[in-house]
């Protein structure tokens, strides 16, 4: 055996692609579909009442069928949030927003304009985009709401 | 002493190709729910959950988080399991495994796949091993054909022979409501000219990718006496790996040395000497026609060669001396993470004498198996006593 | 629960990247094949077992292999198909074109095989038990495409 020459690259490097593509069920269809208008329907569960987004067709806790939608938001309340180092939007942070009258966090991008600050608490609301298709990229972001 | 171990009640989804109602949430409800209700079990008497799934498959990483609403794990304490075809027989062995050490008295065990949100020739690609096997993987269906082409090389087998176990599975699917594939006026010709998809394994010979899930509650015998009047005994159970690499074992289903192991290690712990007269009924995980042939001889149901003359003879139908997957098996239904799990609910409603349309009749002692990753065997006895 | 008659998919294609190390053991067996383009398996002194791919431990004996012996390019098919079933191989996110051949080649010296392509996609010709051997590329790069596939010979 000899190790002449140049060595063999130690590495192998390989870049695995899937395609899939999720059945979104009757509960979050009804959400996705209801971005198109512009609208957020939560589930809500007739025994503990807890208002959810994206809405569950079935309450795990009570362990009982969901029936109910409601809508909640569009404004909404920054509950925690972490900034995107080295994104390619500088001032994009990822953001868990309470929309008002829901139970849960929806998971979205928090989009800032010079000299303003993502903070706890903060109100929010969304920024539509024009051509909507039930996605929930439909929202663009959502955005500080001027205070006062 | 170790707690005995019962099976007290089941539950799976209609399998289907595309379950385009549900999400993977909503489909992993649907099985617990009945599970539950069979057992006569409240979620609040369940100690502890054990979930198994394939995640390449969905693509869908730490399904036991976001999936927690639809089985009820809610605060429990659960375990995920990822093991490959063997993940439902797995996530069963540890149920058994938890509640016989005394940890848990009442566990719920979940298997599931959702197969059309997926692509599963190109997700089981990702098993081969990077360095030196995943350029030339051809898919779940290549990989048989190579290793059914083993198999016949070693004589006794025909394209006939295995027509017949493809008809005999969709048969008895036909009378399992819950089974994917229905067909119960197949045909053996029928069989022999469906779509060459990779010699010797033509469309028919082969299993398809289903939609599903299925759950099973399993308990300790002082609540299962208490619960069930005829509940399903967990005899024995066992697992064997064998090798690392796919041509460690060059005749890999004529010789599956896991699956040998596994089963003889089985039939010792209970005390079985002659399987084809002692078990009633067995449901192997056959993910296509020549595998089950293979495990025929593989399981001790006959000699090494004889496997063909075993189909001719209809010992494995129904009716038959030993009858093999009367739910029609992995050739009618194979949502992967649930398969094995299925294989072991089939198992257990044949020994409560729940099996409806394709109940084998006075079911004392039933085999299960689960198949998967490189060759890998799980190995279970179900009984009607203990 | 309230109907939508719509359907939703979301469709997301996943794309990840990984960096596998060779080891010490394909390391060597890749040095070979690069080098000289000749191939090597690694022997048991207990059960003299010869394997491929090469590998520190017998997991039959549970001793250390160490014997590194030169095995031949050509080999017997044990196990063979025409892979005719189309898929996305995820190596490329592309179909893979079929059909092409593939088999489960024990070679020569080597006591466990390897599956690789058969450059042959005739079910009639492409059977268990004919000779193999590999077609080995003048320009290698130190990994298992150096062998480009396998032909039939006698
Ligand atoms: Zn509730
Ligand atoms: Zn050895």
């Amino acid at each position: 055996m000899s190790a002449n020459s140049n060595s063999v690259d130690p590495i192998v490097e390989q870049k695995i692609q899937i395609p899939y593509s999720y059945v979104a069920g009757p509960a979050v269809s009804r959400f996705l579909t209801g971005l198109k208008d512009c609208v957020f329907y939560a589930s809500e569960c007739d025994a503990c009442g807890r208002k959810t987004v994206p809405p569950l067709s079935f309450c795990g806790r009570c362990w009982k069928p969901i029936r109910e939608f409601v809508t909640v938001g569009p404004r909404g309340v920054v509950e925690s949030f972490a900034s995107m180092p080295g994104g390619e939007t500088p001032g994009v942070v990822y953001a868990l927003v309470r929309l008002r009258g829901a139970d849960t966090c929806l998971p979205h991008l928090l989009d800032l304009v010079p000299g303003q600050k993502a903070q706890i608490g903060a109100e929010v609301e969304p920024v539509w985009n024009e051509e909507r298709e039930g996605s929930v990229l439909d929202i663009r972001s959502f955005r500080l709401r001027q205070a006062g | 002493m170790p707690q005995k171990v019962a099976i007290i009640g089941t539950g799976q989804t209609k399998h289907a190709a595309k379950r385009t109602d549900v999400n993977i949430r909503e489909l992993v409800n649907e099985a617990v729910t009945r599970a539950l209700i069979d057992a006569e079990v409240q979620l609040d008497e369940i100690d502890a959950i054990m979930i198994g799934n394939m995640e390449p498959f969905e693509g869908f990483m730490f399904p036991e988080h976001w999936a927690v609403e639809g089985w009820g794990g809610y605060l429990k304490p659960s375990v995920k399991f990822n093991t490959g075809g063997t993940v439902g027989t797995t996530t069963i062995a540890a149920s058994y495994y938890y509640i016989a050490a005394g940890i848990y008295d009442t566990v719920l065990a979940i298997g599931f796949e959702k197969q059309s949100d997926g692509h599963t020739q190109t997700a089981i690609t990702t098993v081969g091993d990077p360095v030196w096997e995943r350029t030339m993987m051809a898919g779940a269906v290549g990989n048989f054909a190579l290793m059914a082409s083993t198999f016949i090389a070693e004589g006794g087998v025909t394209d006939e022979h295995a027509a017949k176990v493809a008809v005999k599975a969709r048969h008895n699917g036909a009378r399992n409501v819950n089974a994917h594939l229905q067909m119960p006026d197949l045909k053996v010709e029928d069989v022999m000219k469906s779509e060459l998809l990779s010699w010797p394994v033509r469309k028919l010979d082969m299993c398809p990718q289903s939609d599903g899930a299925v759950a099973v509650v399993l308990t300790a015998d002082h609540l299962a006496k208490k619960r069930c009047a005829r509940p399903a005994w967990i005899r024995a159970v066992t697992t064997a790996h064998e090798q690392q690499y796919m041509g460690d074992s060059p005749k890999r289903l004529a010789v599956m040395r896991s699956q040998t192991a596994a089963s003889r290690r089985l039939y010792k712990m209970v005390g079985i000497t002659n399987p084809r007269k002692e078990l009633d009924v067995a449901e192997i995980y056959e993910v296509a026609s020549w595998a089950e042939l293979a495990m025929y001889q593989n399981l001790g149901f006959c000699e090494p060669g004889e496997a063909g003359k075993l189909i001719d003879e209809g010992v494995t139908l129904m009716g038959g001396e030993l009858p093999v997957n009367p739910s029609g098996g992995v050739l009618c239904t194979n949502p992967i993470g649930a398969t094995a799990m299925i294989r072991v609910a089939e198992a257990a409603l044949q020994v409560m004498g729940k099996a409806g349309e394709h109940q084998v009749p006075n079911v004392k002692t039933a085999l299960a198996t689960g198949y998967g990753g490189n060759a890998w065997t799980d190995a279970m006895i179900l009984s009607a006593s203990f | 629960m309230a109907k939508t008659d719509e359907v939703i998919r979301v469709p997301f294609l996943m794309k990840m990247e990984y960096r596998y190390a060779l080891g010490a053991y394909a390391s060597r067996f890749f040095q070979e094949l690069k080098d000289h383009g000749r191939l090597f398996g690694i022997r048991c002194p207990e059960c003299e077992r010869v394997y491929i791919p090469p590998r520190p431990v017998c997991g039959i004996c549970f001793v250390e292999t160490g014997e590194w012996v030169p095995v031949s390019d050509e080999g017997v098919l044990v196990g063979a198909t025409v892979v005719r079933l189309p898929f996305i191989d995820p190596m490329t996110g592309e179909r893979r074109p079929v059909p092409y051949g593939m088999g489960i080649i024990r070679l020569d010296g080597a006591s466990t095989a390897m599956y690789h392509f058969v450059d042959e996609t005739d079910d009639a010709k492409l059977k268990v038990g004919r000779r193999v051997k590999a077609r080995i590329r003048a320009n290698r790069k130190g990994n298992m495409r150096d062998i480009e596939c396998f032909e039939l010979v006698d």
